[in-house]
């Protein structure tokens, strides 16, 4: 009997020293961890939920980006919604979609407004969270997000029938610098 | 003196108050807690009632405050909301700064969610048909606005501020006017509740105080009126047990009176020398031992019926043959037929069944009817005993009826009543100087009662009486937990 309610002794001794050592380097819930999936360093390009387009070509995407190109399919007026200079996922844009750097986009515009050949500059915003009001608000805009800023409030658009969750997906953004 | 006492009790209790004051003597004597339960009652319901009137009082308050006052409070927010949602969408206007455009705008969408909400309850608290048909107009007019401010929110945030104004005034103030007219309509038909309701609480208030009013008044007057009777019914018990009490000593004090001074005036002459002869002697000895006689059964009467009055008295209860009873009582009654050479006729059904009861308690009543027998029978010197098995009138199943007749004098209809009362002597019999207690009928009425049978009489004047005493047939149950007594002797004429 003594020897029975030794080993329940070591036994549960045991129980509580796991749990005690889980608890002690469990992670920190309030710091979550970084996402592993590859998939959500990608770039997604967005429209607004009310616009019919699903795909464009990485041309079409140039021209319309580049203000080359002013209305949809729909007759809706196309409104660029980029974010500010300086932001990872604006430089994606210049460089993997408009082939330029900052300077050039913006003399781009400058002289496109100049003579007309542009309509409307871009819409620039601060931070991912306007962009995806600012695209929900406005029929025609379009705009790009990270995968992990994405609700169900904006449309993601495929770039040449590839989805930012598919291989070979052309818009690569690094990870956001911890603040 | 007790005719005096009895003439003053019964002026007590004459008048119009009369029957009440034995309506509440007898309350007393048997509780006055019952009058007092009573009034606990009236108090219980009429705290109910008013516990009540206070709830309904208390549902239509809270009806007016969460129909009116709540439903007006909702329309102000409402309006509120809506204006916030035209308000915001024009601050989007006044900056080019697209990211305050954003936000304007989310602020535009929040407040009409609210709006939205606010529409959904009043669609579902809405009972009247008027009301429903409003809050589906102002539902449907509501969504029309929202897509114009959609499309305005838009052309803003494209940077068309001309195409947004253009687009506000051509759609956005019609549709917004039409909801601004359609909660002006709900809030008005609110303004109409309200005021109907507050007429409602006002006269459901005005009602409730006057009922409360006559509520308490009555409680109050119910309640001093049970206070009142309750006194009254005390004071009055008091009165009559101290009546009671003065009579029984008077009565008892003339009764012993007369042999007492009987016997003093035979010892005077005796010690006066006034008794010489032997014959004399004879007679004055019969004179004392008569009246010595006359005073134990007055003092004995008068134990046996304090006895019969106590409560704890015992009685030896088991089953006895009726033959045996009035055996028993002729026996101890013989003396007295032979003394006064009556005829006494006895008649017994054969197969009687046995009742339940004390042999000498009962054997005592029968003996006090037939001393009456004896005593009022006048010149007749009959008197007859019979004994039969009969339908109980007041209960189910049989009883032995056991009669002692008399041709005598009979009793008076109006005293008829009194006769069972203690110490009660009819005009008629003080008038013919026959003496008695007064407790010979009552000491057999309450023994008739104690062995749960009663005593009845029907007589007529100058004819005769014959009482009957009443006793339940013993049932196989009673007889099978006691033994029967041995059969006596039948019963003989005697």
């Amino acid at each position: 009997m003594p020897r029975l309610a030794g080993l329940l002794f070591i036994l549960a001794s045991a129980v509580f020293s796991i749990a005690a050592l889980s608890y002690a380097f469990a992670p920190d819930p309030g710091r979550l961890p970084e996402p592993q999936n590859a998939s959500e360093q990608n770039l997604a390009i967005v429209v607004n939920v009310s616009n019919p387009i699903s795909n464009l070509s990485m041309s079409e995407l140039r021209k319309i980006f580049l203000g080359e190109r002013s209305h949809w399919p729909n007759g809706r007026r196309i409104t660029l919604v980029m974010m500010e200079a300086g932001q990872p996922e604006r430089a994606v844009v210049l460089r993997d979609i408009c082939q330029m750097n900052e300077t050039d986009f913006n003399n781009h515009f400058l002289h496109g407004v100049f003579t007309g050949e542009v309509l409307v500059s871009p819409k620039t915003l601060a931070t991912p969270v306007g962009v995806r009001k600012f695209i929900f608000n406005v029929p025609g805009a379009i705009g790009y997000l990270r995968v992990s800023d994405l609700d169900s409030t904006v449309s993601v658009v495929r770039i040449d029938e590839r989805g930012p969750e598919d291989k070979g997906y052309k818009l690569h953004v690094p990870p956001r610098s911890p603040k | 003196m007790v005719r005096q006492n009895q003439r003053a009790i019964r002026r007590t209790l004459a008048g119009p108050a009369a029957l009440l004051d034995r309506v509440l003597a007898l309350a007393s004597r048997y509780s006055s807690s019952l009058l007092l339960l009573m009034v606990f009652l009236v108090v219980i319901v009429v705290g109910l009632l008013v516990i009540r009137d206070l709830h309904t009082t208390n549902v239509e308050a809270q009806k007016m405050y969460a129909g009116s006052v709540l439903g007006l409070h909702r329309i102000g927010e409402l309006q509120y909301q809506t204006q916030e949602t035209r308000r915001s969408t024009f601050y989007a206007l006044t900056t080019n700064d697209s990211n305050l455009q954003v936000e304007y705008a989310d602020q535009s969408r929040e407040a009409d969610r609210r709006v939205n909400e606010g529409i959904v309850e009043y669609v579902r608290q809405a009972r009247m048909p008027h009301e429903i048909e409003l809050g589906k107009r102002l539902q449907r007019d509501w969504t029309a606005y929202l897509s114009v401010r959609n499309e305005v929110l838009a052309s803003i945030l494209e940077g068309s501020t001309k195409d947004a104004v253009t687009l506000d005034l051509s759609g956005g103030v019609p549709s917004f006017e039409r909801v601004r007219q359609d909660l002006e309509e709900i809030k008005r038909l609110y303004d109409e509740q309200a005021s109907e309701r507050l007429t409602n609480v006002v006269a459901a208030s005005r009602r409730f105080a006057i009922r409360l009013i006559g509520v308490l008044a009555f409680t109050l007057l119910f309640a001093s009126a049970s206070v009142w009777a309750i006194q009254r019914s005390k004071m009055l018990g008091a009165i009559q047990l101290a009546a009671l009490q003065m009579e029984f000593v008077a009565s008892v004090s003339h009764e012993l009176r007369t042999p007492l001074a009987v016997i003093s005036s035979a010892a005077d002459n005796i010690v006066d020398g006034l008794v010489r002869g032997k014959e004399d002697l004879n007679r004055y000895g019969s004179v004392l031992r008569n009246q010595s006689r006359q005073m134990t059964e007055l003092v004995d009467q008068i134990l046996l019926f304090a006895s019969t009055k106590d409560r704890n008295s015992r009685y030896l209860i088991r089953p006895l043959q009726v033959s045996q009873i009035i055996q028993s009582a002729l026996n101890n009654t013989a003396e007295l037929v032979h003394e006064t050479s009556f005829l006494v006729e006895s008649h017994i059904e054969p197969d009687l069944p046995c009742i339940m009861g004390d042999l000498s308690a009962l054997s005592q009543c029968l003996q006090n009817l037939i001393v009456n027998a004896v005593k009022y029978s006048g010149a007749s010197r009959w008197l007859g005993i019979s004994a039969r098995l009969g339908d109980s009138a007041d209960r189910a199943g049989q009883e032995i009826q056991i009669a002692v007749q008399d041709r005598g004098l009979g009793i008076d209809r109006a005293d008829t009543p009194h006769i069972f009362e203690p110490f009660y002597r009819s005009a008629a019999v003080t008038a013919a100087q026959i003496h008695g207690t007064g407790l010979g009928l009552p000491l057999a009425k309450s023994i008739a009662e104690a062995m749960g049978g009663r005593l009845s009489v029907v007589s007529e004047l100058s004819v005769g009486s014959v009482f009957t005493l009443h006793l339940p047939a013993a049932k196989v149950q009673e007889l099978g937990t006691a033994a029967v007594s041995p059969e006596p002797h039948s019963a003989t004429d005697i």
